[in-house]
């Protein structure tokens, strides 16, 4: 893209002031020999509930869907298109429409669908993963260090995809061969082929695309794009750790994480979503589709 | 993603590993604990992390014209978003705000001055320059005013507002001397307007959602689009969900709106008025009315009637109006509207709704009148909670030369077969050219408007606008080659509004002003002129400048005039430059506007004099009345523009500024029984019609009922990818009972036929409407447009745009327009969107 070209050259002082992640891998890549002559070169790969253990505390990023309050809009859709110029056939967020029952007692529902940013229960190592991050041959792979907010690390490993530890799942297109299991065993259809960019490592292939909870704007400390749109205040962003966080509240008064049955999508998966649904009338429920549909799943059409 | 160059990497590696050897963090902003996300405000590269230059500007894409803020990034919108600091949109925008980006840069943009260059409508054009563009139509324009008929000059514009109103309809054309112009009002919501106007005098309501406890909605789909769609809605929706307000809708279809209500209530087309008129029957026989509103009401010919006499004289009025009657009517159960009646009536605070399902009927006007009456009788009118009178923010503008021409006019624009056009007829404009007996325009000059496709009767328009003999020279400003476009002698490329000078407003709703400033965000693209840029090269051309050269200066001085904004930090321009949005923080919300005393002085006043049969006290220098004399022999009532004059209505010993007239000769009383409409033989109270095409029915005679959807403009969005990618088909709802007895199943094709056309359509059959009624959205059967909205490149399109090549749909929907006959409300003049009948076959 023209965009990126032209930034290439112009970001040496951003760099150092953002969390994103293929900034730490570029270092750490260089600064392996440190890190083996320090005896630090085996770290273990701690999870958030672990590096909270060991008295080091990471956000958990939830988003919660009020689909009381979804109106079907689509600003979040649209919004997430611009945020990251997203191809056309591609969608990282979606409205869905459930209808059922007979005129006159129809009703007619909305569910917002992006990336669950699972936080798994499979294993790799030490470490639980979601099926995306499972399937990905490209990881684990190069070290990475997380810094909190009060000046504490965590060890990390990344990969093509990978889970930071703060439970964002992320892409590293520069470490992805687009070899595409990860879109296949998403039991979402969260990811996509990017038909106007090459994955990093084989040019003959697509990038692949999904939601990043915007970890652009979180790393400055500003909300998600589609969060930032949304008129109803149907999605509710924040740090599950934090107490006094609308969603932390949230979670509480609607029994969100003792009732994932009912409020996330597929808990059937076990994938443990980190996007949870205040759905007082049973709406996920009546919300059903199949695996194979996964990309017209993420094809936002309005009736 | 971002590559580190060698040098920099090597600089990160070594403060790094100092850093961890030392076992302590990098500098980081990784968030934890008590952290509080901003909103907004900023925005960033997610490839590169670069921070996006923010410009505060405001929407244009539909009216409602949030305030948002533009990012910019080497010169190219790539985001936009809500402005945080305002206090209609509270920092959101809708999914048409965010795909503001595709607007400027889409494909098939006009991106030069184009002539035609062949057969007027055969899409052939030639490029050329400005120089030559303006002088052949300044040479055109100045010949018609010099040979003394500046009124063959037409001006025809859509939804332009704010500077882009002013500047060229009040401006342009009155230095110019021509009157010959037309708005859009009538085909959008000029039956509303009117049935205000002859309640509470002006027109325009805010819906007082933060402060109301139950909302009954005929027929607006506030939650998808409204004319202040991202301010009211996400009120109402709140309301609803965090405070537990009932809300209840109205309407043939489970819109959006309808399904995220406490309650849908499927009503037949056109009979929302007789569900109104029971539900005021049940508060006025069960005597649930507000005593106090009967001293401002007037329900009898004696305007100076005791409230018992008012009260006995609604009743009797209403008593015909039985729950039973009206569920006979509307299909809507007797129970249920008598239960949502004494709900509303004991409300603390409570709101009617209402727009196109409700007021773009036969029986429209007195749809509107109806709901006024609802909140009025109730005590919910401009109060807190209720339906209050719109306020906005007032700018001051230069006005051009003092000395202007007498404005010359073709009596074209209000049509000839309603009564009271008060905002026009534009649906009747192209029709009464046809018919020529009020004379043809010479020069007919469009803008923000696409006259073939946002009226009814799409061929004869398109026939109409080819004709040279009927319309000689044809002339548009516009960013898209549309349907309209595609008829046009010359297109003069405009700035899209992100390329854009403007002041601007809307209504609050929180009642307190705010005011609203659009600035470029970027260079216009190619050869692109803002459209008032245009006019005031035009004017200078033609030797009558309008003081100023461009709609920059236009609006640097309007800032300059404009009493709150011109003493703000830094100057009135730099002010809302930097910052977009300004509202006095010391504002209180304005409310009971009728209940204030006029001042003793303003009475005292040259000219005031007071109608005693009326109780109005009325400057007759303000109307057409030659003198004194002839003002108190006629009356206030009879005096022609009297209401320009109005001042203040007596209320027992007291003069209050009452309800003030705009457009008609009302009293200051807020009017359920009207002289005026009586006069013109129509009922002076709210009464009801039923639609004449609506009565028996055949069972494959459907009514046609329009919408349209949250993700797109009405039919400025189209060539939007990002909208049309989501919405690009728009079969035809229909009930699944209608649909089994007609023989259509889900997916067949089916044919309507009306007294105009007759179209093809896919049916989509389902339980969301009503049987008998058959729904089509607007936006549309687009035949140009560009390639997203239509499949066809238009001339001097480009492939400038990757995304060409993955578009993925080759459906473009159907117009209803083709179908549906130009014919207006006989009270307003509002097109009839909602009353067509169509004929249903399988195709």
């Amino acid at each position: 893209m023209l965009r990126k070209s032209q930034l290439k050259h112009s970001t040496e002082e951003e760099v150092m002031t953002i969390n994103t992640t293929n900034d730490r891998r570029e270092m750490l890549r260089v600064t392996g020999a440190a890190l083996a002559a320090a005896g630090l070169a085996s770290v273990s790969l701690m999870q958030p509930k672990e590096a909270q253990a060991a008295a080091v505390s990471t956000p958990q990023w939830v988003m919660i869907m009020d689909l009381r309050l979804c109106t079907g809009c689509r600003a979040c859709t649209v919004a997430c298109k611009a945020e990251y110029d997203v191809p056309l056939g591609v969608f990282n967020t979606v409205i869905k429409q459930v209808v059922t029952g007979k005129y006159p007692d129809t009703k007619r529902d909305f569910i917002p669908r992006r990336c669950n940013h699972c936080e798994g229960t499979e294993k790799i190592g030490d470490i639980t993963v979601p099926p995306c991050v499972k399937a990905c041959p490209e990881f684990p792979k190069d070290r990475r260090i997380f810094t909190t907010a009060d000046g504490k690390t965590i060890r990390y490993r990344g990969g093509a995809t990978y889970k930071r530890p703060d439970g964002l799942i992320l892409i590293d297109n520069d470490a992805c061969t687009g070899c595409g299991k990860c879109i296949d065993a998403c039991p979402y259809g969260a990811r996509s082929y990017n038909q106007r960019k090459l994955s990093g490592k084989d040019k003959t292939k697509n990038a692949i695309v999904k939601c990043s909870s915007c970890v652009h704007r979180l790393d400055e400390g500003i909300t998600p794009a589609c969060v930032n749109t949304c008129a109803p205040g149907a999605r509710i962003f924040g740090d599950l750790n934090d107490p006094n966080s609308q969603v932390a509240k949230l979670a509480k008064e609607f029994n969100l994480l003792e009732n994932r049955d009912k409020t996330t999508m597929k808990p059937e998966e076990k994938t443990m979503p980190n996007i949870f649904y205040i759905d007082p009338d049973g709406v996920l429920a009546n919300y059903s589709y199949k695996k194979e549909d996964k990309l017209t799943e993420y094809r936002d059409i309005v009736e | 993603m971002t590559k580190l160059s060698r040098r920099n990497v090597l600089k990160l590696a070594a403060a790094s590993s100092v850093l961890l050897t030392a076992g302590k963090g990098m500098v980081s902003k990784a968030l934890a604990g008590s952290i509080e996300l901003a909103q907004g405000g900023r925005d960033f590269n997610p490839d590169t992390g670069k921070e996006r230059k923010a410009v505060p500007t405001v929407c244009y894409s539909c009216v409602t014209r949030d305030p948002k803020i533009a990012f910019v990034e080497d010169g190219r919108i790539v985001k936009i978003e809500g402005q945080p600091n305002s206090i209609r949109s509270l920092g959101k925008i809708c999914s048409k705000g965010q795909a503001g980006i595709n607007q400027v840069y889409f494909p098939d943009r006009i991106l030069y001055p184009l002539k035609r260059a062949g057969k007027r409508g055969d899409g052939k054009y030639k490029k050329i320059s400005w120089d030559e563009a303006l002088t052949e139509l300044a040479g055109r324009m100045k010949k018609l005013r010099d040979e003394g008929h500046p009124e063959n000059l037409m001006y025809h514009y859509g939804r332009a507002k704010g500077s882009s109103d002013k500047l060229p309809k009040t401006v342009f054309m009155g230095t110019y001397g021509s009157g010959t112009i037309s708005g859009h009002t009538s085909i959008c919501e000029g039956g509303k307007w009117v049935g205000q106007e002859f309640t509470w005098g002006s027109h325009y309501d805010n819906w007082d959602f933060d402060n109301t406890d139950y909302v009954l909605n005929f027929g607006s789909s506030v939650l998808e689009a409204h004319t202040n769609h991202i301010p009211t809605a996400q009120r109402l929706i709140k309301a609803k969900v965090e405070r537990n307000v009932p809300f209840i809708t109205f309407d043939v279809r489970l819109s959006y709106t309808a399904s995220k209500s406490t309650k849908w209530e499927p009503v037949k087309p056109g009979t929302d008025l007789a569900v109104i008129l029971a539900m005021c029957n049940v508060i006025m026989r069960d005597n649930l009315y507000k005593r106090e509103a009967f001293t401002y009401i007037r329900a009898t010919e004696n305007v100076n009637a005791p409230a018992d006499e008012k009260i006995a004289a609604l009743k009797t009025h209403l008593a015909q109006y039985t729950p039973e009657w009206a569920q006979e009517i509307s299909g809507v159960p007797a129970a249920n509207i008598t239960k949502y009646a004494r709900e509303f009536a004991k409300a603390k605070a409570a709101v009617v709704i209402s727009y196109r399902g409700l007021v773009a009927h036969y029986n429209g006007t007195d749809g509107e009148r109806a709901a006024q009456m609802l909140g009025m009788i109730t005590g919910n009118i401009d109060n807190p909670g209720g339906r209050c009178k719109a306020i906005s923010a007032s700018w001051k503008y230069p006005k051009g030369p003092k000395v202007k021409p007498k404005s010359k006019k073709l009596k074209i624009t209000n049509g000839s077969l309603s009564a009271f056009p008060n905002h026009g007829e534009c649906q009747s404009v192209l029709k009464m050219i046809k018919d020529g007996s009020h004379g043809r325009p010479d020069i007919y000059l469009w803008y923000c408007y696409n006259p073939v496709y946002v009226n009814g009767e799409c061929q004869e328009n398109i026939d109409i606008l080819s004709d040279e003999k009927l319309m000689p020279f044809t002339v548009t400003s516009n960013i898209v080659y549309d349907e309209s476009s595609r008829l046009a002698d010359l297109i003069l490329p405009d700035t899209s509004y992100l390329e854009r000078w403007d002041w601007d407003a809307n209504v609050s709703p929180t009642q307190i002003p705010e005011w609203e400033f659009r600035q470029p965000a970027v260079e216009p693209l190619g050869e692109c002129r803002n459209f008032g840029d245009i006019l005031c090269d035009l004017a200078n051309r033609m030797d009558m400048p309008l003081g100023f050269n461009s709609m920059e200066e236009f609006v640097k001085q309007s800032c300059e005039m404009t009493p709150v904004i011109k003493d703000l930090p830094g100057g009135g321009f730099e002010y809302m430059k930097k910052h977009g949005v300004y509202h006095d923080p010391q504002a209180k919300p304005s409310f009971f506007g009728y209940k204030k005393e006029v001042k003793a002085d303003d009475l005292q006043k040259e000219g005031v004099i007071l109608d005693e049969a009326l109780g109005v006290y009325w400057n007759w220098t303000k109307s057409k009345a030659k003198d004194e004399a002839e003002a108190k022999t006629l009356g206030y009532d009879k005096t022609h523009s009297s209401y320009k004059g109005y001042v203040g209505q007596k209320f027992g010993d007291k003069v209050l500024k009452g309800f003030k007239p705009d457009k008609v000769n009302k009293t200051g009383y807020f009017e359920l029984y009207s002289t005026i409409l009586k006069d013109k033989g129509f009922a002076p109270m709210p009464s009801w019609k039923p639609i004449p095409e609506h009565v028996n029915l055949a069972k494959n005679q459907l009514t046609l009922t329009t919408y349209k959807v949250p993700v797109q403009i009405h039919s400025r969005s189209t060539h939007c990818k990002w909208l049309t990618e989501m919405f690009h088909d728009n079969p035809a709802w229909i009930n699944s009972q209608t649909a089994a007895s007609l023989g259509i199943k889900d997916g067949d094709m089916v044919k309507l036929t009306s007294e105009i056309g007759e179209v093809s359509i896919k049916a989509y059959v389902n339980e969301m409407i009503v049987p008998g009624a058959i729904a089509i959205s607007f936006h549309l059967g687009r035949t140009e447009s560009g390639r997203y909205a239509s499949g066809k490149t238009s001339p001097m399109g480009s492939d400038n745009d990757p995304d060409l090549k993955l578009k993925w749909w080759d459906t473009y929907g159907v117009h209803p327009n083709w179908l549906i006959a130009n014919s207006p409300d006989p009270i307003s003049g509002q097109h009839r969107w909602m009353d067509q009948v169509v004929t249903v076959s399988k195709a």
